[in-house]
């Protein structure tokens, strides 16, 4: 168990004003068994009001819009958690357990993933857990951390053919390779103790219960991530989504820090 | 039949339906025309006890998939208790996973839906197909019987038929049933959509105000309409004519111009009522029509008084074997097309044609369904001062209000080309009105 500070802030920089823009941000870390959520501050700057809301998926979310000539928008959050309170969370509705056990998006297979599958079949043994774990291990050895040789667009297929990505494309060919072995997966976006960008990783429903695997890392996930959201792919739980008039070229930053509190 | 005075008057009626605009867009090899849609004045009669049996088994259809539609959205008992194969909704194109805890206003999800049907040779009626999603085509019969009436008001003292005029009271009803304070609208794409003069003769009629995107907008959590002098005016209740995918940039697709921003996100708290419920498509996917009779067996516990077309899976292993054996005899359909496109016989392909299909429905069975072709009976149409027999089927349509409403009327569309069993307005067909007889 650690009690974390968090910041994350994202700034988007227009090259001429933009008219007028509309958002909805999926950046609200989640409370569940295994986190609880003590403070939380949201600044968006040009302020103007916002609505909350949730999606299907359970995630919070906050939406607006701003109607004046701006240069930038960012949106700036903070605040305290305490994460690790469990292993595991249980599951919510009955039917997440269909819903995540679908190929979807950009977690389709294609020949080359199918392929790897059915290399790796033969060591799948015991429980979903142990059988996730394992994927997720022959994964980290056979597709290797690069940046910007994938983008937020990037199916499973076209990664694992690309042999490398970022905790995205680990955690959709992660996703992709435990439904083809029929177990429930779904996304996570999330922070991860540390100075950074966002990050991503795995959930997967093993007795009722989703763990957490973070593929990129190889490892299982216990008190260093903060969980915000989650889906089937990184598409359902996008952390911002938006929609500008005008505005020309846009420079997005992403700032990511969490810290551990002094106790 | 054909001493009817009405039919002196074709010519007539067709000049003022071409002057009233109604006409359908479409765009082919990416030029955008408009086309007459040819009517034919020899009406479709149907006696009263025989709609009366087709009214019934509209509205236990209708209620069935509206249960249909509210289980998958949440429980899924009906896959839990493996009726549906989960694979048929899940790998569905027309499930969408944003409409999962969703409750429209009423449990009404498809508050307008076209069912789609023929009649064989042997005079009993099957379903082809329900759309639940933006079905298209009450107008047509609407102002067609406006105009004959005034053509030939004998015609219509000589003869007692349920007047189907009444459709913009059911479609009041409708969505006034559903709205949840403020204006009624009707969300139409713009004049370059294939239905727009139905939209704005919708409007017309029922007195909604006809809206395209730009002219609504949300704030603080609710729907508003943008007055022409800037003001806001809440909305209650908006019947879209605009598919799902591009109602809302912000939650699908984001090339979107003609959606809004944000209405899916009040939608989903209840603030404003879409007519008809996003996510529909996965009641009406082709595939699913399979099982629309047991899910009626299942959640009404009814047999079902209309009947499907007799249909098969290939994704069955027996279904498949049967198709195999006799592919020349059925038409296959891929599930994931509209419009009678993605329809062929098997009869009327080349041995290579058969090949290459029969290579892809073994690798993608999911894909298709089979069908018996039915032997339609034939409808006589004028071509010049004679008649001639065509295919033709019936679009009916049944309304979700508080309570099913059958709309006594319904569009016939017919197929000119003497050979061809596909008779979608978008692929040359005309129209025909639907007298229902009130004796």
């Amino acid at each position: 168990m650690k009690k974390l500070y968090f910041e994350y802030y994202m700034q988007i920089v227009y090259s001429e004003a933009a008219q007028s823009c509309r958002y909805t941000m999926k950046c609200i870390p989640a409370g569940t068994d295994r986190q609880r959520l003590e403070t939380l501050k949201i600044q968006i700057h040009p302020e103007a009001d916002y609505c909350e809301g949730e999606d299907s998926f359970g995630n919070r979310l906050l939406f607006g819009g701003v109607d004046i000539p701006h240069d930038s928008f960012d949106i700036c959050m903070k605040g305290r958690i305490t994460v690790g309170l469990a292993a595991s969370e249980p599951i919510t509705k009955d039917t997440d357990a269909m819903l995540f056990r679908h190929h979807h998006g950009l977690t389709k297979p294609g020949e080359r993933i199918a392929c790897y599958f059915e290399s790796l079949r033969g060591g799948l043994q015991g429980t979903a857990l142990e059988q996730g774990k394992f994927l997720m291990h022959r994964l980290h050895q056979d597709f290797v951390y690069e940046q910007n040789i994938t983008d937020i667009s990037t199916t499973a297929e076209k990664a694992f053919r690309l042999g490398g990505g970022v905790c995205q494309d680990y955690a959709h060919i992660l996703i992709t390779l435990c439904r083809m072995a029929k177990i429930s997966a779904r996304y996570v976006t999330g922070m991860l103790l540390g100075e950074g960008k966002s990050h991503a990783w795995v959930e997967i429903l093993s007795d009722d219960r989703w763990y957490a695997l973070d593929p990129a890392n190889d490892l299982e996930v216990t008190d260093s991530h903060i969980k915000i959201g989650v889906g089937r792919d990184a598409a359902d739980c996008a952390i911002n989504r938006g929609l500008v008039m005008g505005g020309g070229r846009q420079t997005q930053t992403v700032r990511v820090s969490v810290t551990e509190e002094e106790i | 039949m054909y001493d009817l005075d009405l039919l002196e008057h074709t010519d007539t009626v067709n000049e003022l339906l071409a002057r009233y605009g109604v006409k359908f867009g479409i765009y082919k090899n990416n030029t955008f025309r408009e086309q007459l849609f040819p009517f034919d004045a020899i009406p479709r009669v149907i006696e009263r006890a025989e709609f009366d049996f087709l009214e019934r088994g509209l509205k236990q259809r209708v209620v069935a998939l509206n249960l249909f539609l509210k289980d998958i959205y949440s429980q899924k008992k009906i896959v839990k208790d493996k009726v549906i194969p989960e694979d048929f909704i899940f790998a569905s194109s027309g499930y969408m996973a944003e409409c999962e805890g969703v409750s429209p206003r009423k449990d009404i999800y498809s508050h307008i839906s076209g069912i789609d049907l023929v009649q064989g040779k042997d005079k009993s009626w099957y379903i082809l197909e329900d759309n639940l999603r933006v079905p298209s085509g009450a107008s047509y019969p609407m102002i067609a019987r406006e105009l004959c009436r005034r053509s030939s008001p004998q015609t219509f003292r000589d003869t007692r038929l349920e007047d189907n005029r009444n459709y913009a009271e059911l479609l009041r009803r409708t969505m006034d049933n559903v709205n949840v304070g403020g204006h009624t609208v009707i969300l139409t794409p713009g004049r370059y959509n294939a239905a727009y003069f139905e939209h704005s003769y919708l409007a017309e009629k029922t007195g909604a105000h006809l809206v395209n995107g730009s002219e609504l907008r949300v704030e603080d959590d609710k729907l508003y309409y943008v007055n022409f002098d800037g003001r806001l005016e809440r909305v209650g209740a908006v019947y879209r004519r605009i598919s799902d995918e591009y109602l809302d940039p912000m939650n699908f697709n984001p090339e979107s111009v003609i959606g809004i921003p944000h209405i899916y996100d009040v939608y989903r708290k209840g603030n404003v009522a879409l007519l008809n419920a996003p996510g529909n498509g996965i009641a009406d996917d082709k595939g699913i029509y399979y099982f629309v009779p047991k899910m009626i067996r299942y959640y009404l516990g009814e047999e079902p008084i209309l009947h499907n077309a007799p249909t098969y899976l290939p994704f069955y292993e027996e279904d498949m074997k049967y198709v195999l054996e006799h592919f020349d005899t059925l038409v296959l359909k891929d599930v994931a097309e509209a419009g009678g496109y993605g329809v062929v016989f098997g009869s009327s392909m080349s041995a290579k044609q058969k090949e290459d299909f029969l290579a892809l429905l073994k690798k993608e069975p999911r894909r298709f369904i089979a069908q018996e072709v039915i032997d339609f009976l034939d409808i006589d149409i004028f071509e010049g001062s004679e008649t001639v027999p065509r295919k033709a089927d019936l679009r009916a349509f049944v309304l979700m209000a508080d309570e099913p409403l059958v709309w006594k009327s319904g569009l016939t569309r017919f197929s000119r080309n003497p050979d061809s069993f596909i008779v979608n307005s978008s692929q040359g067909g005309g129209f025909k009105d639907t007298w229902v007889l009130s004796h």
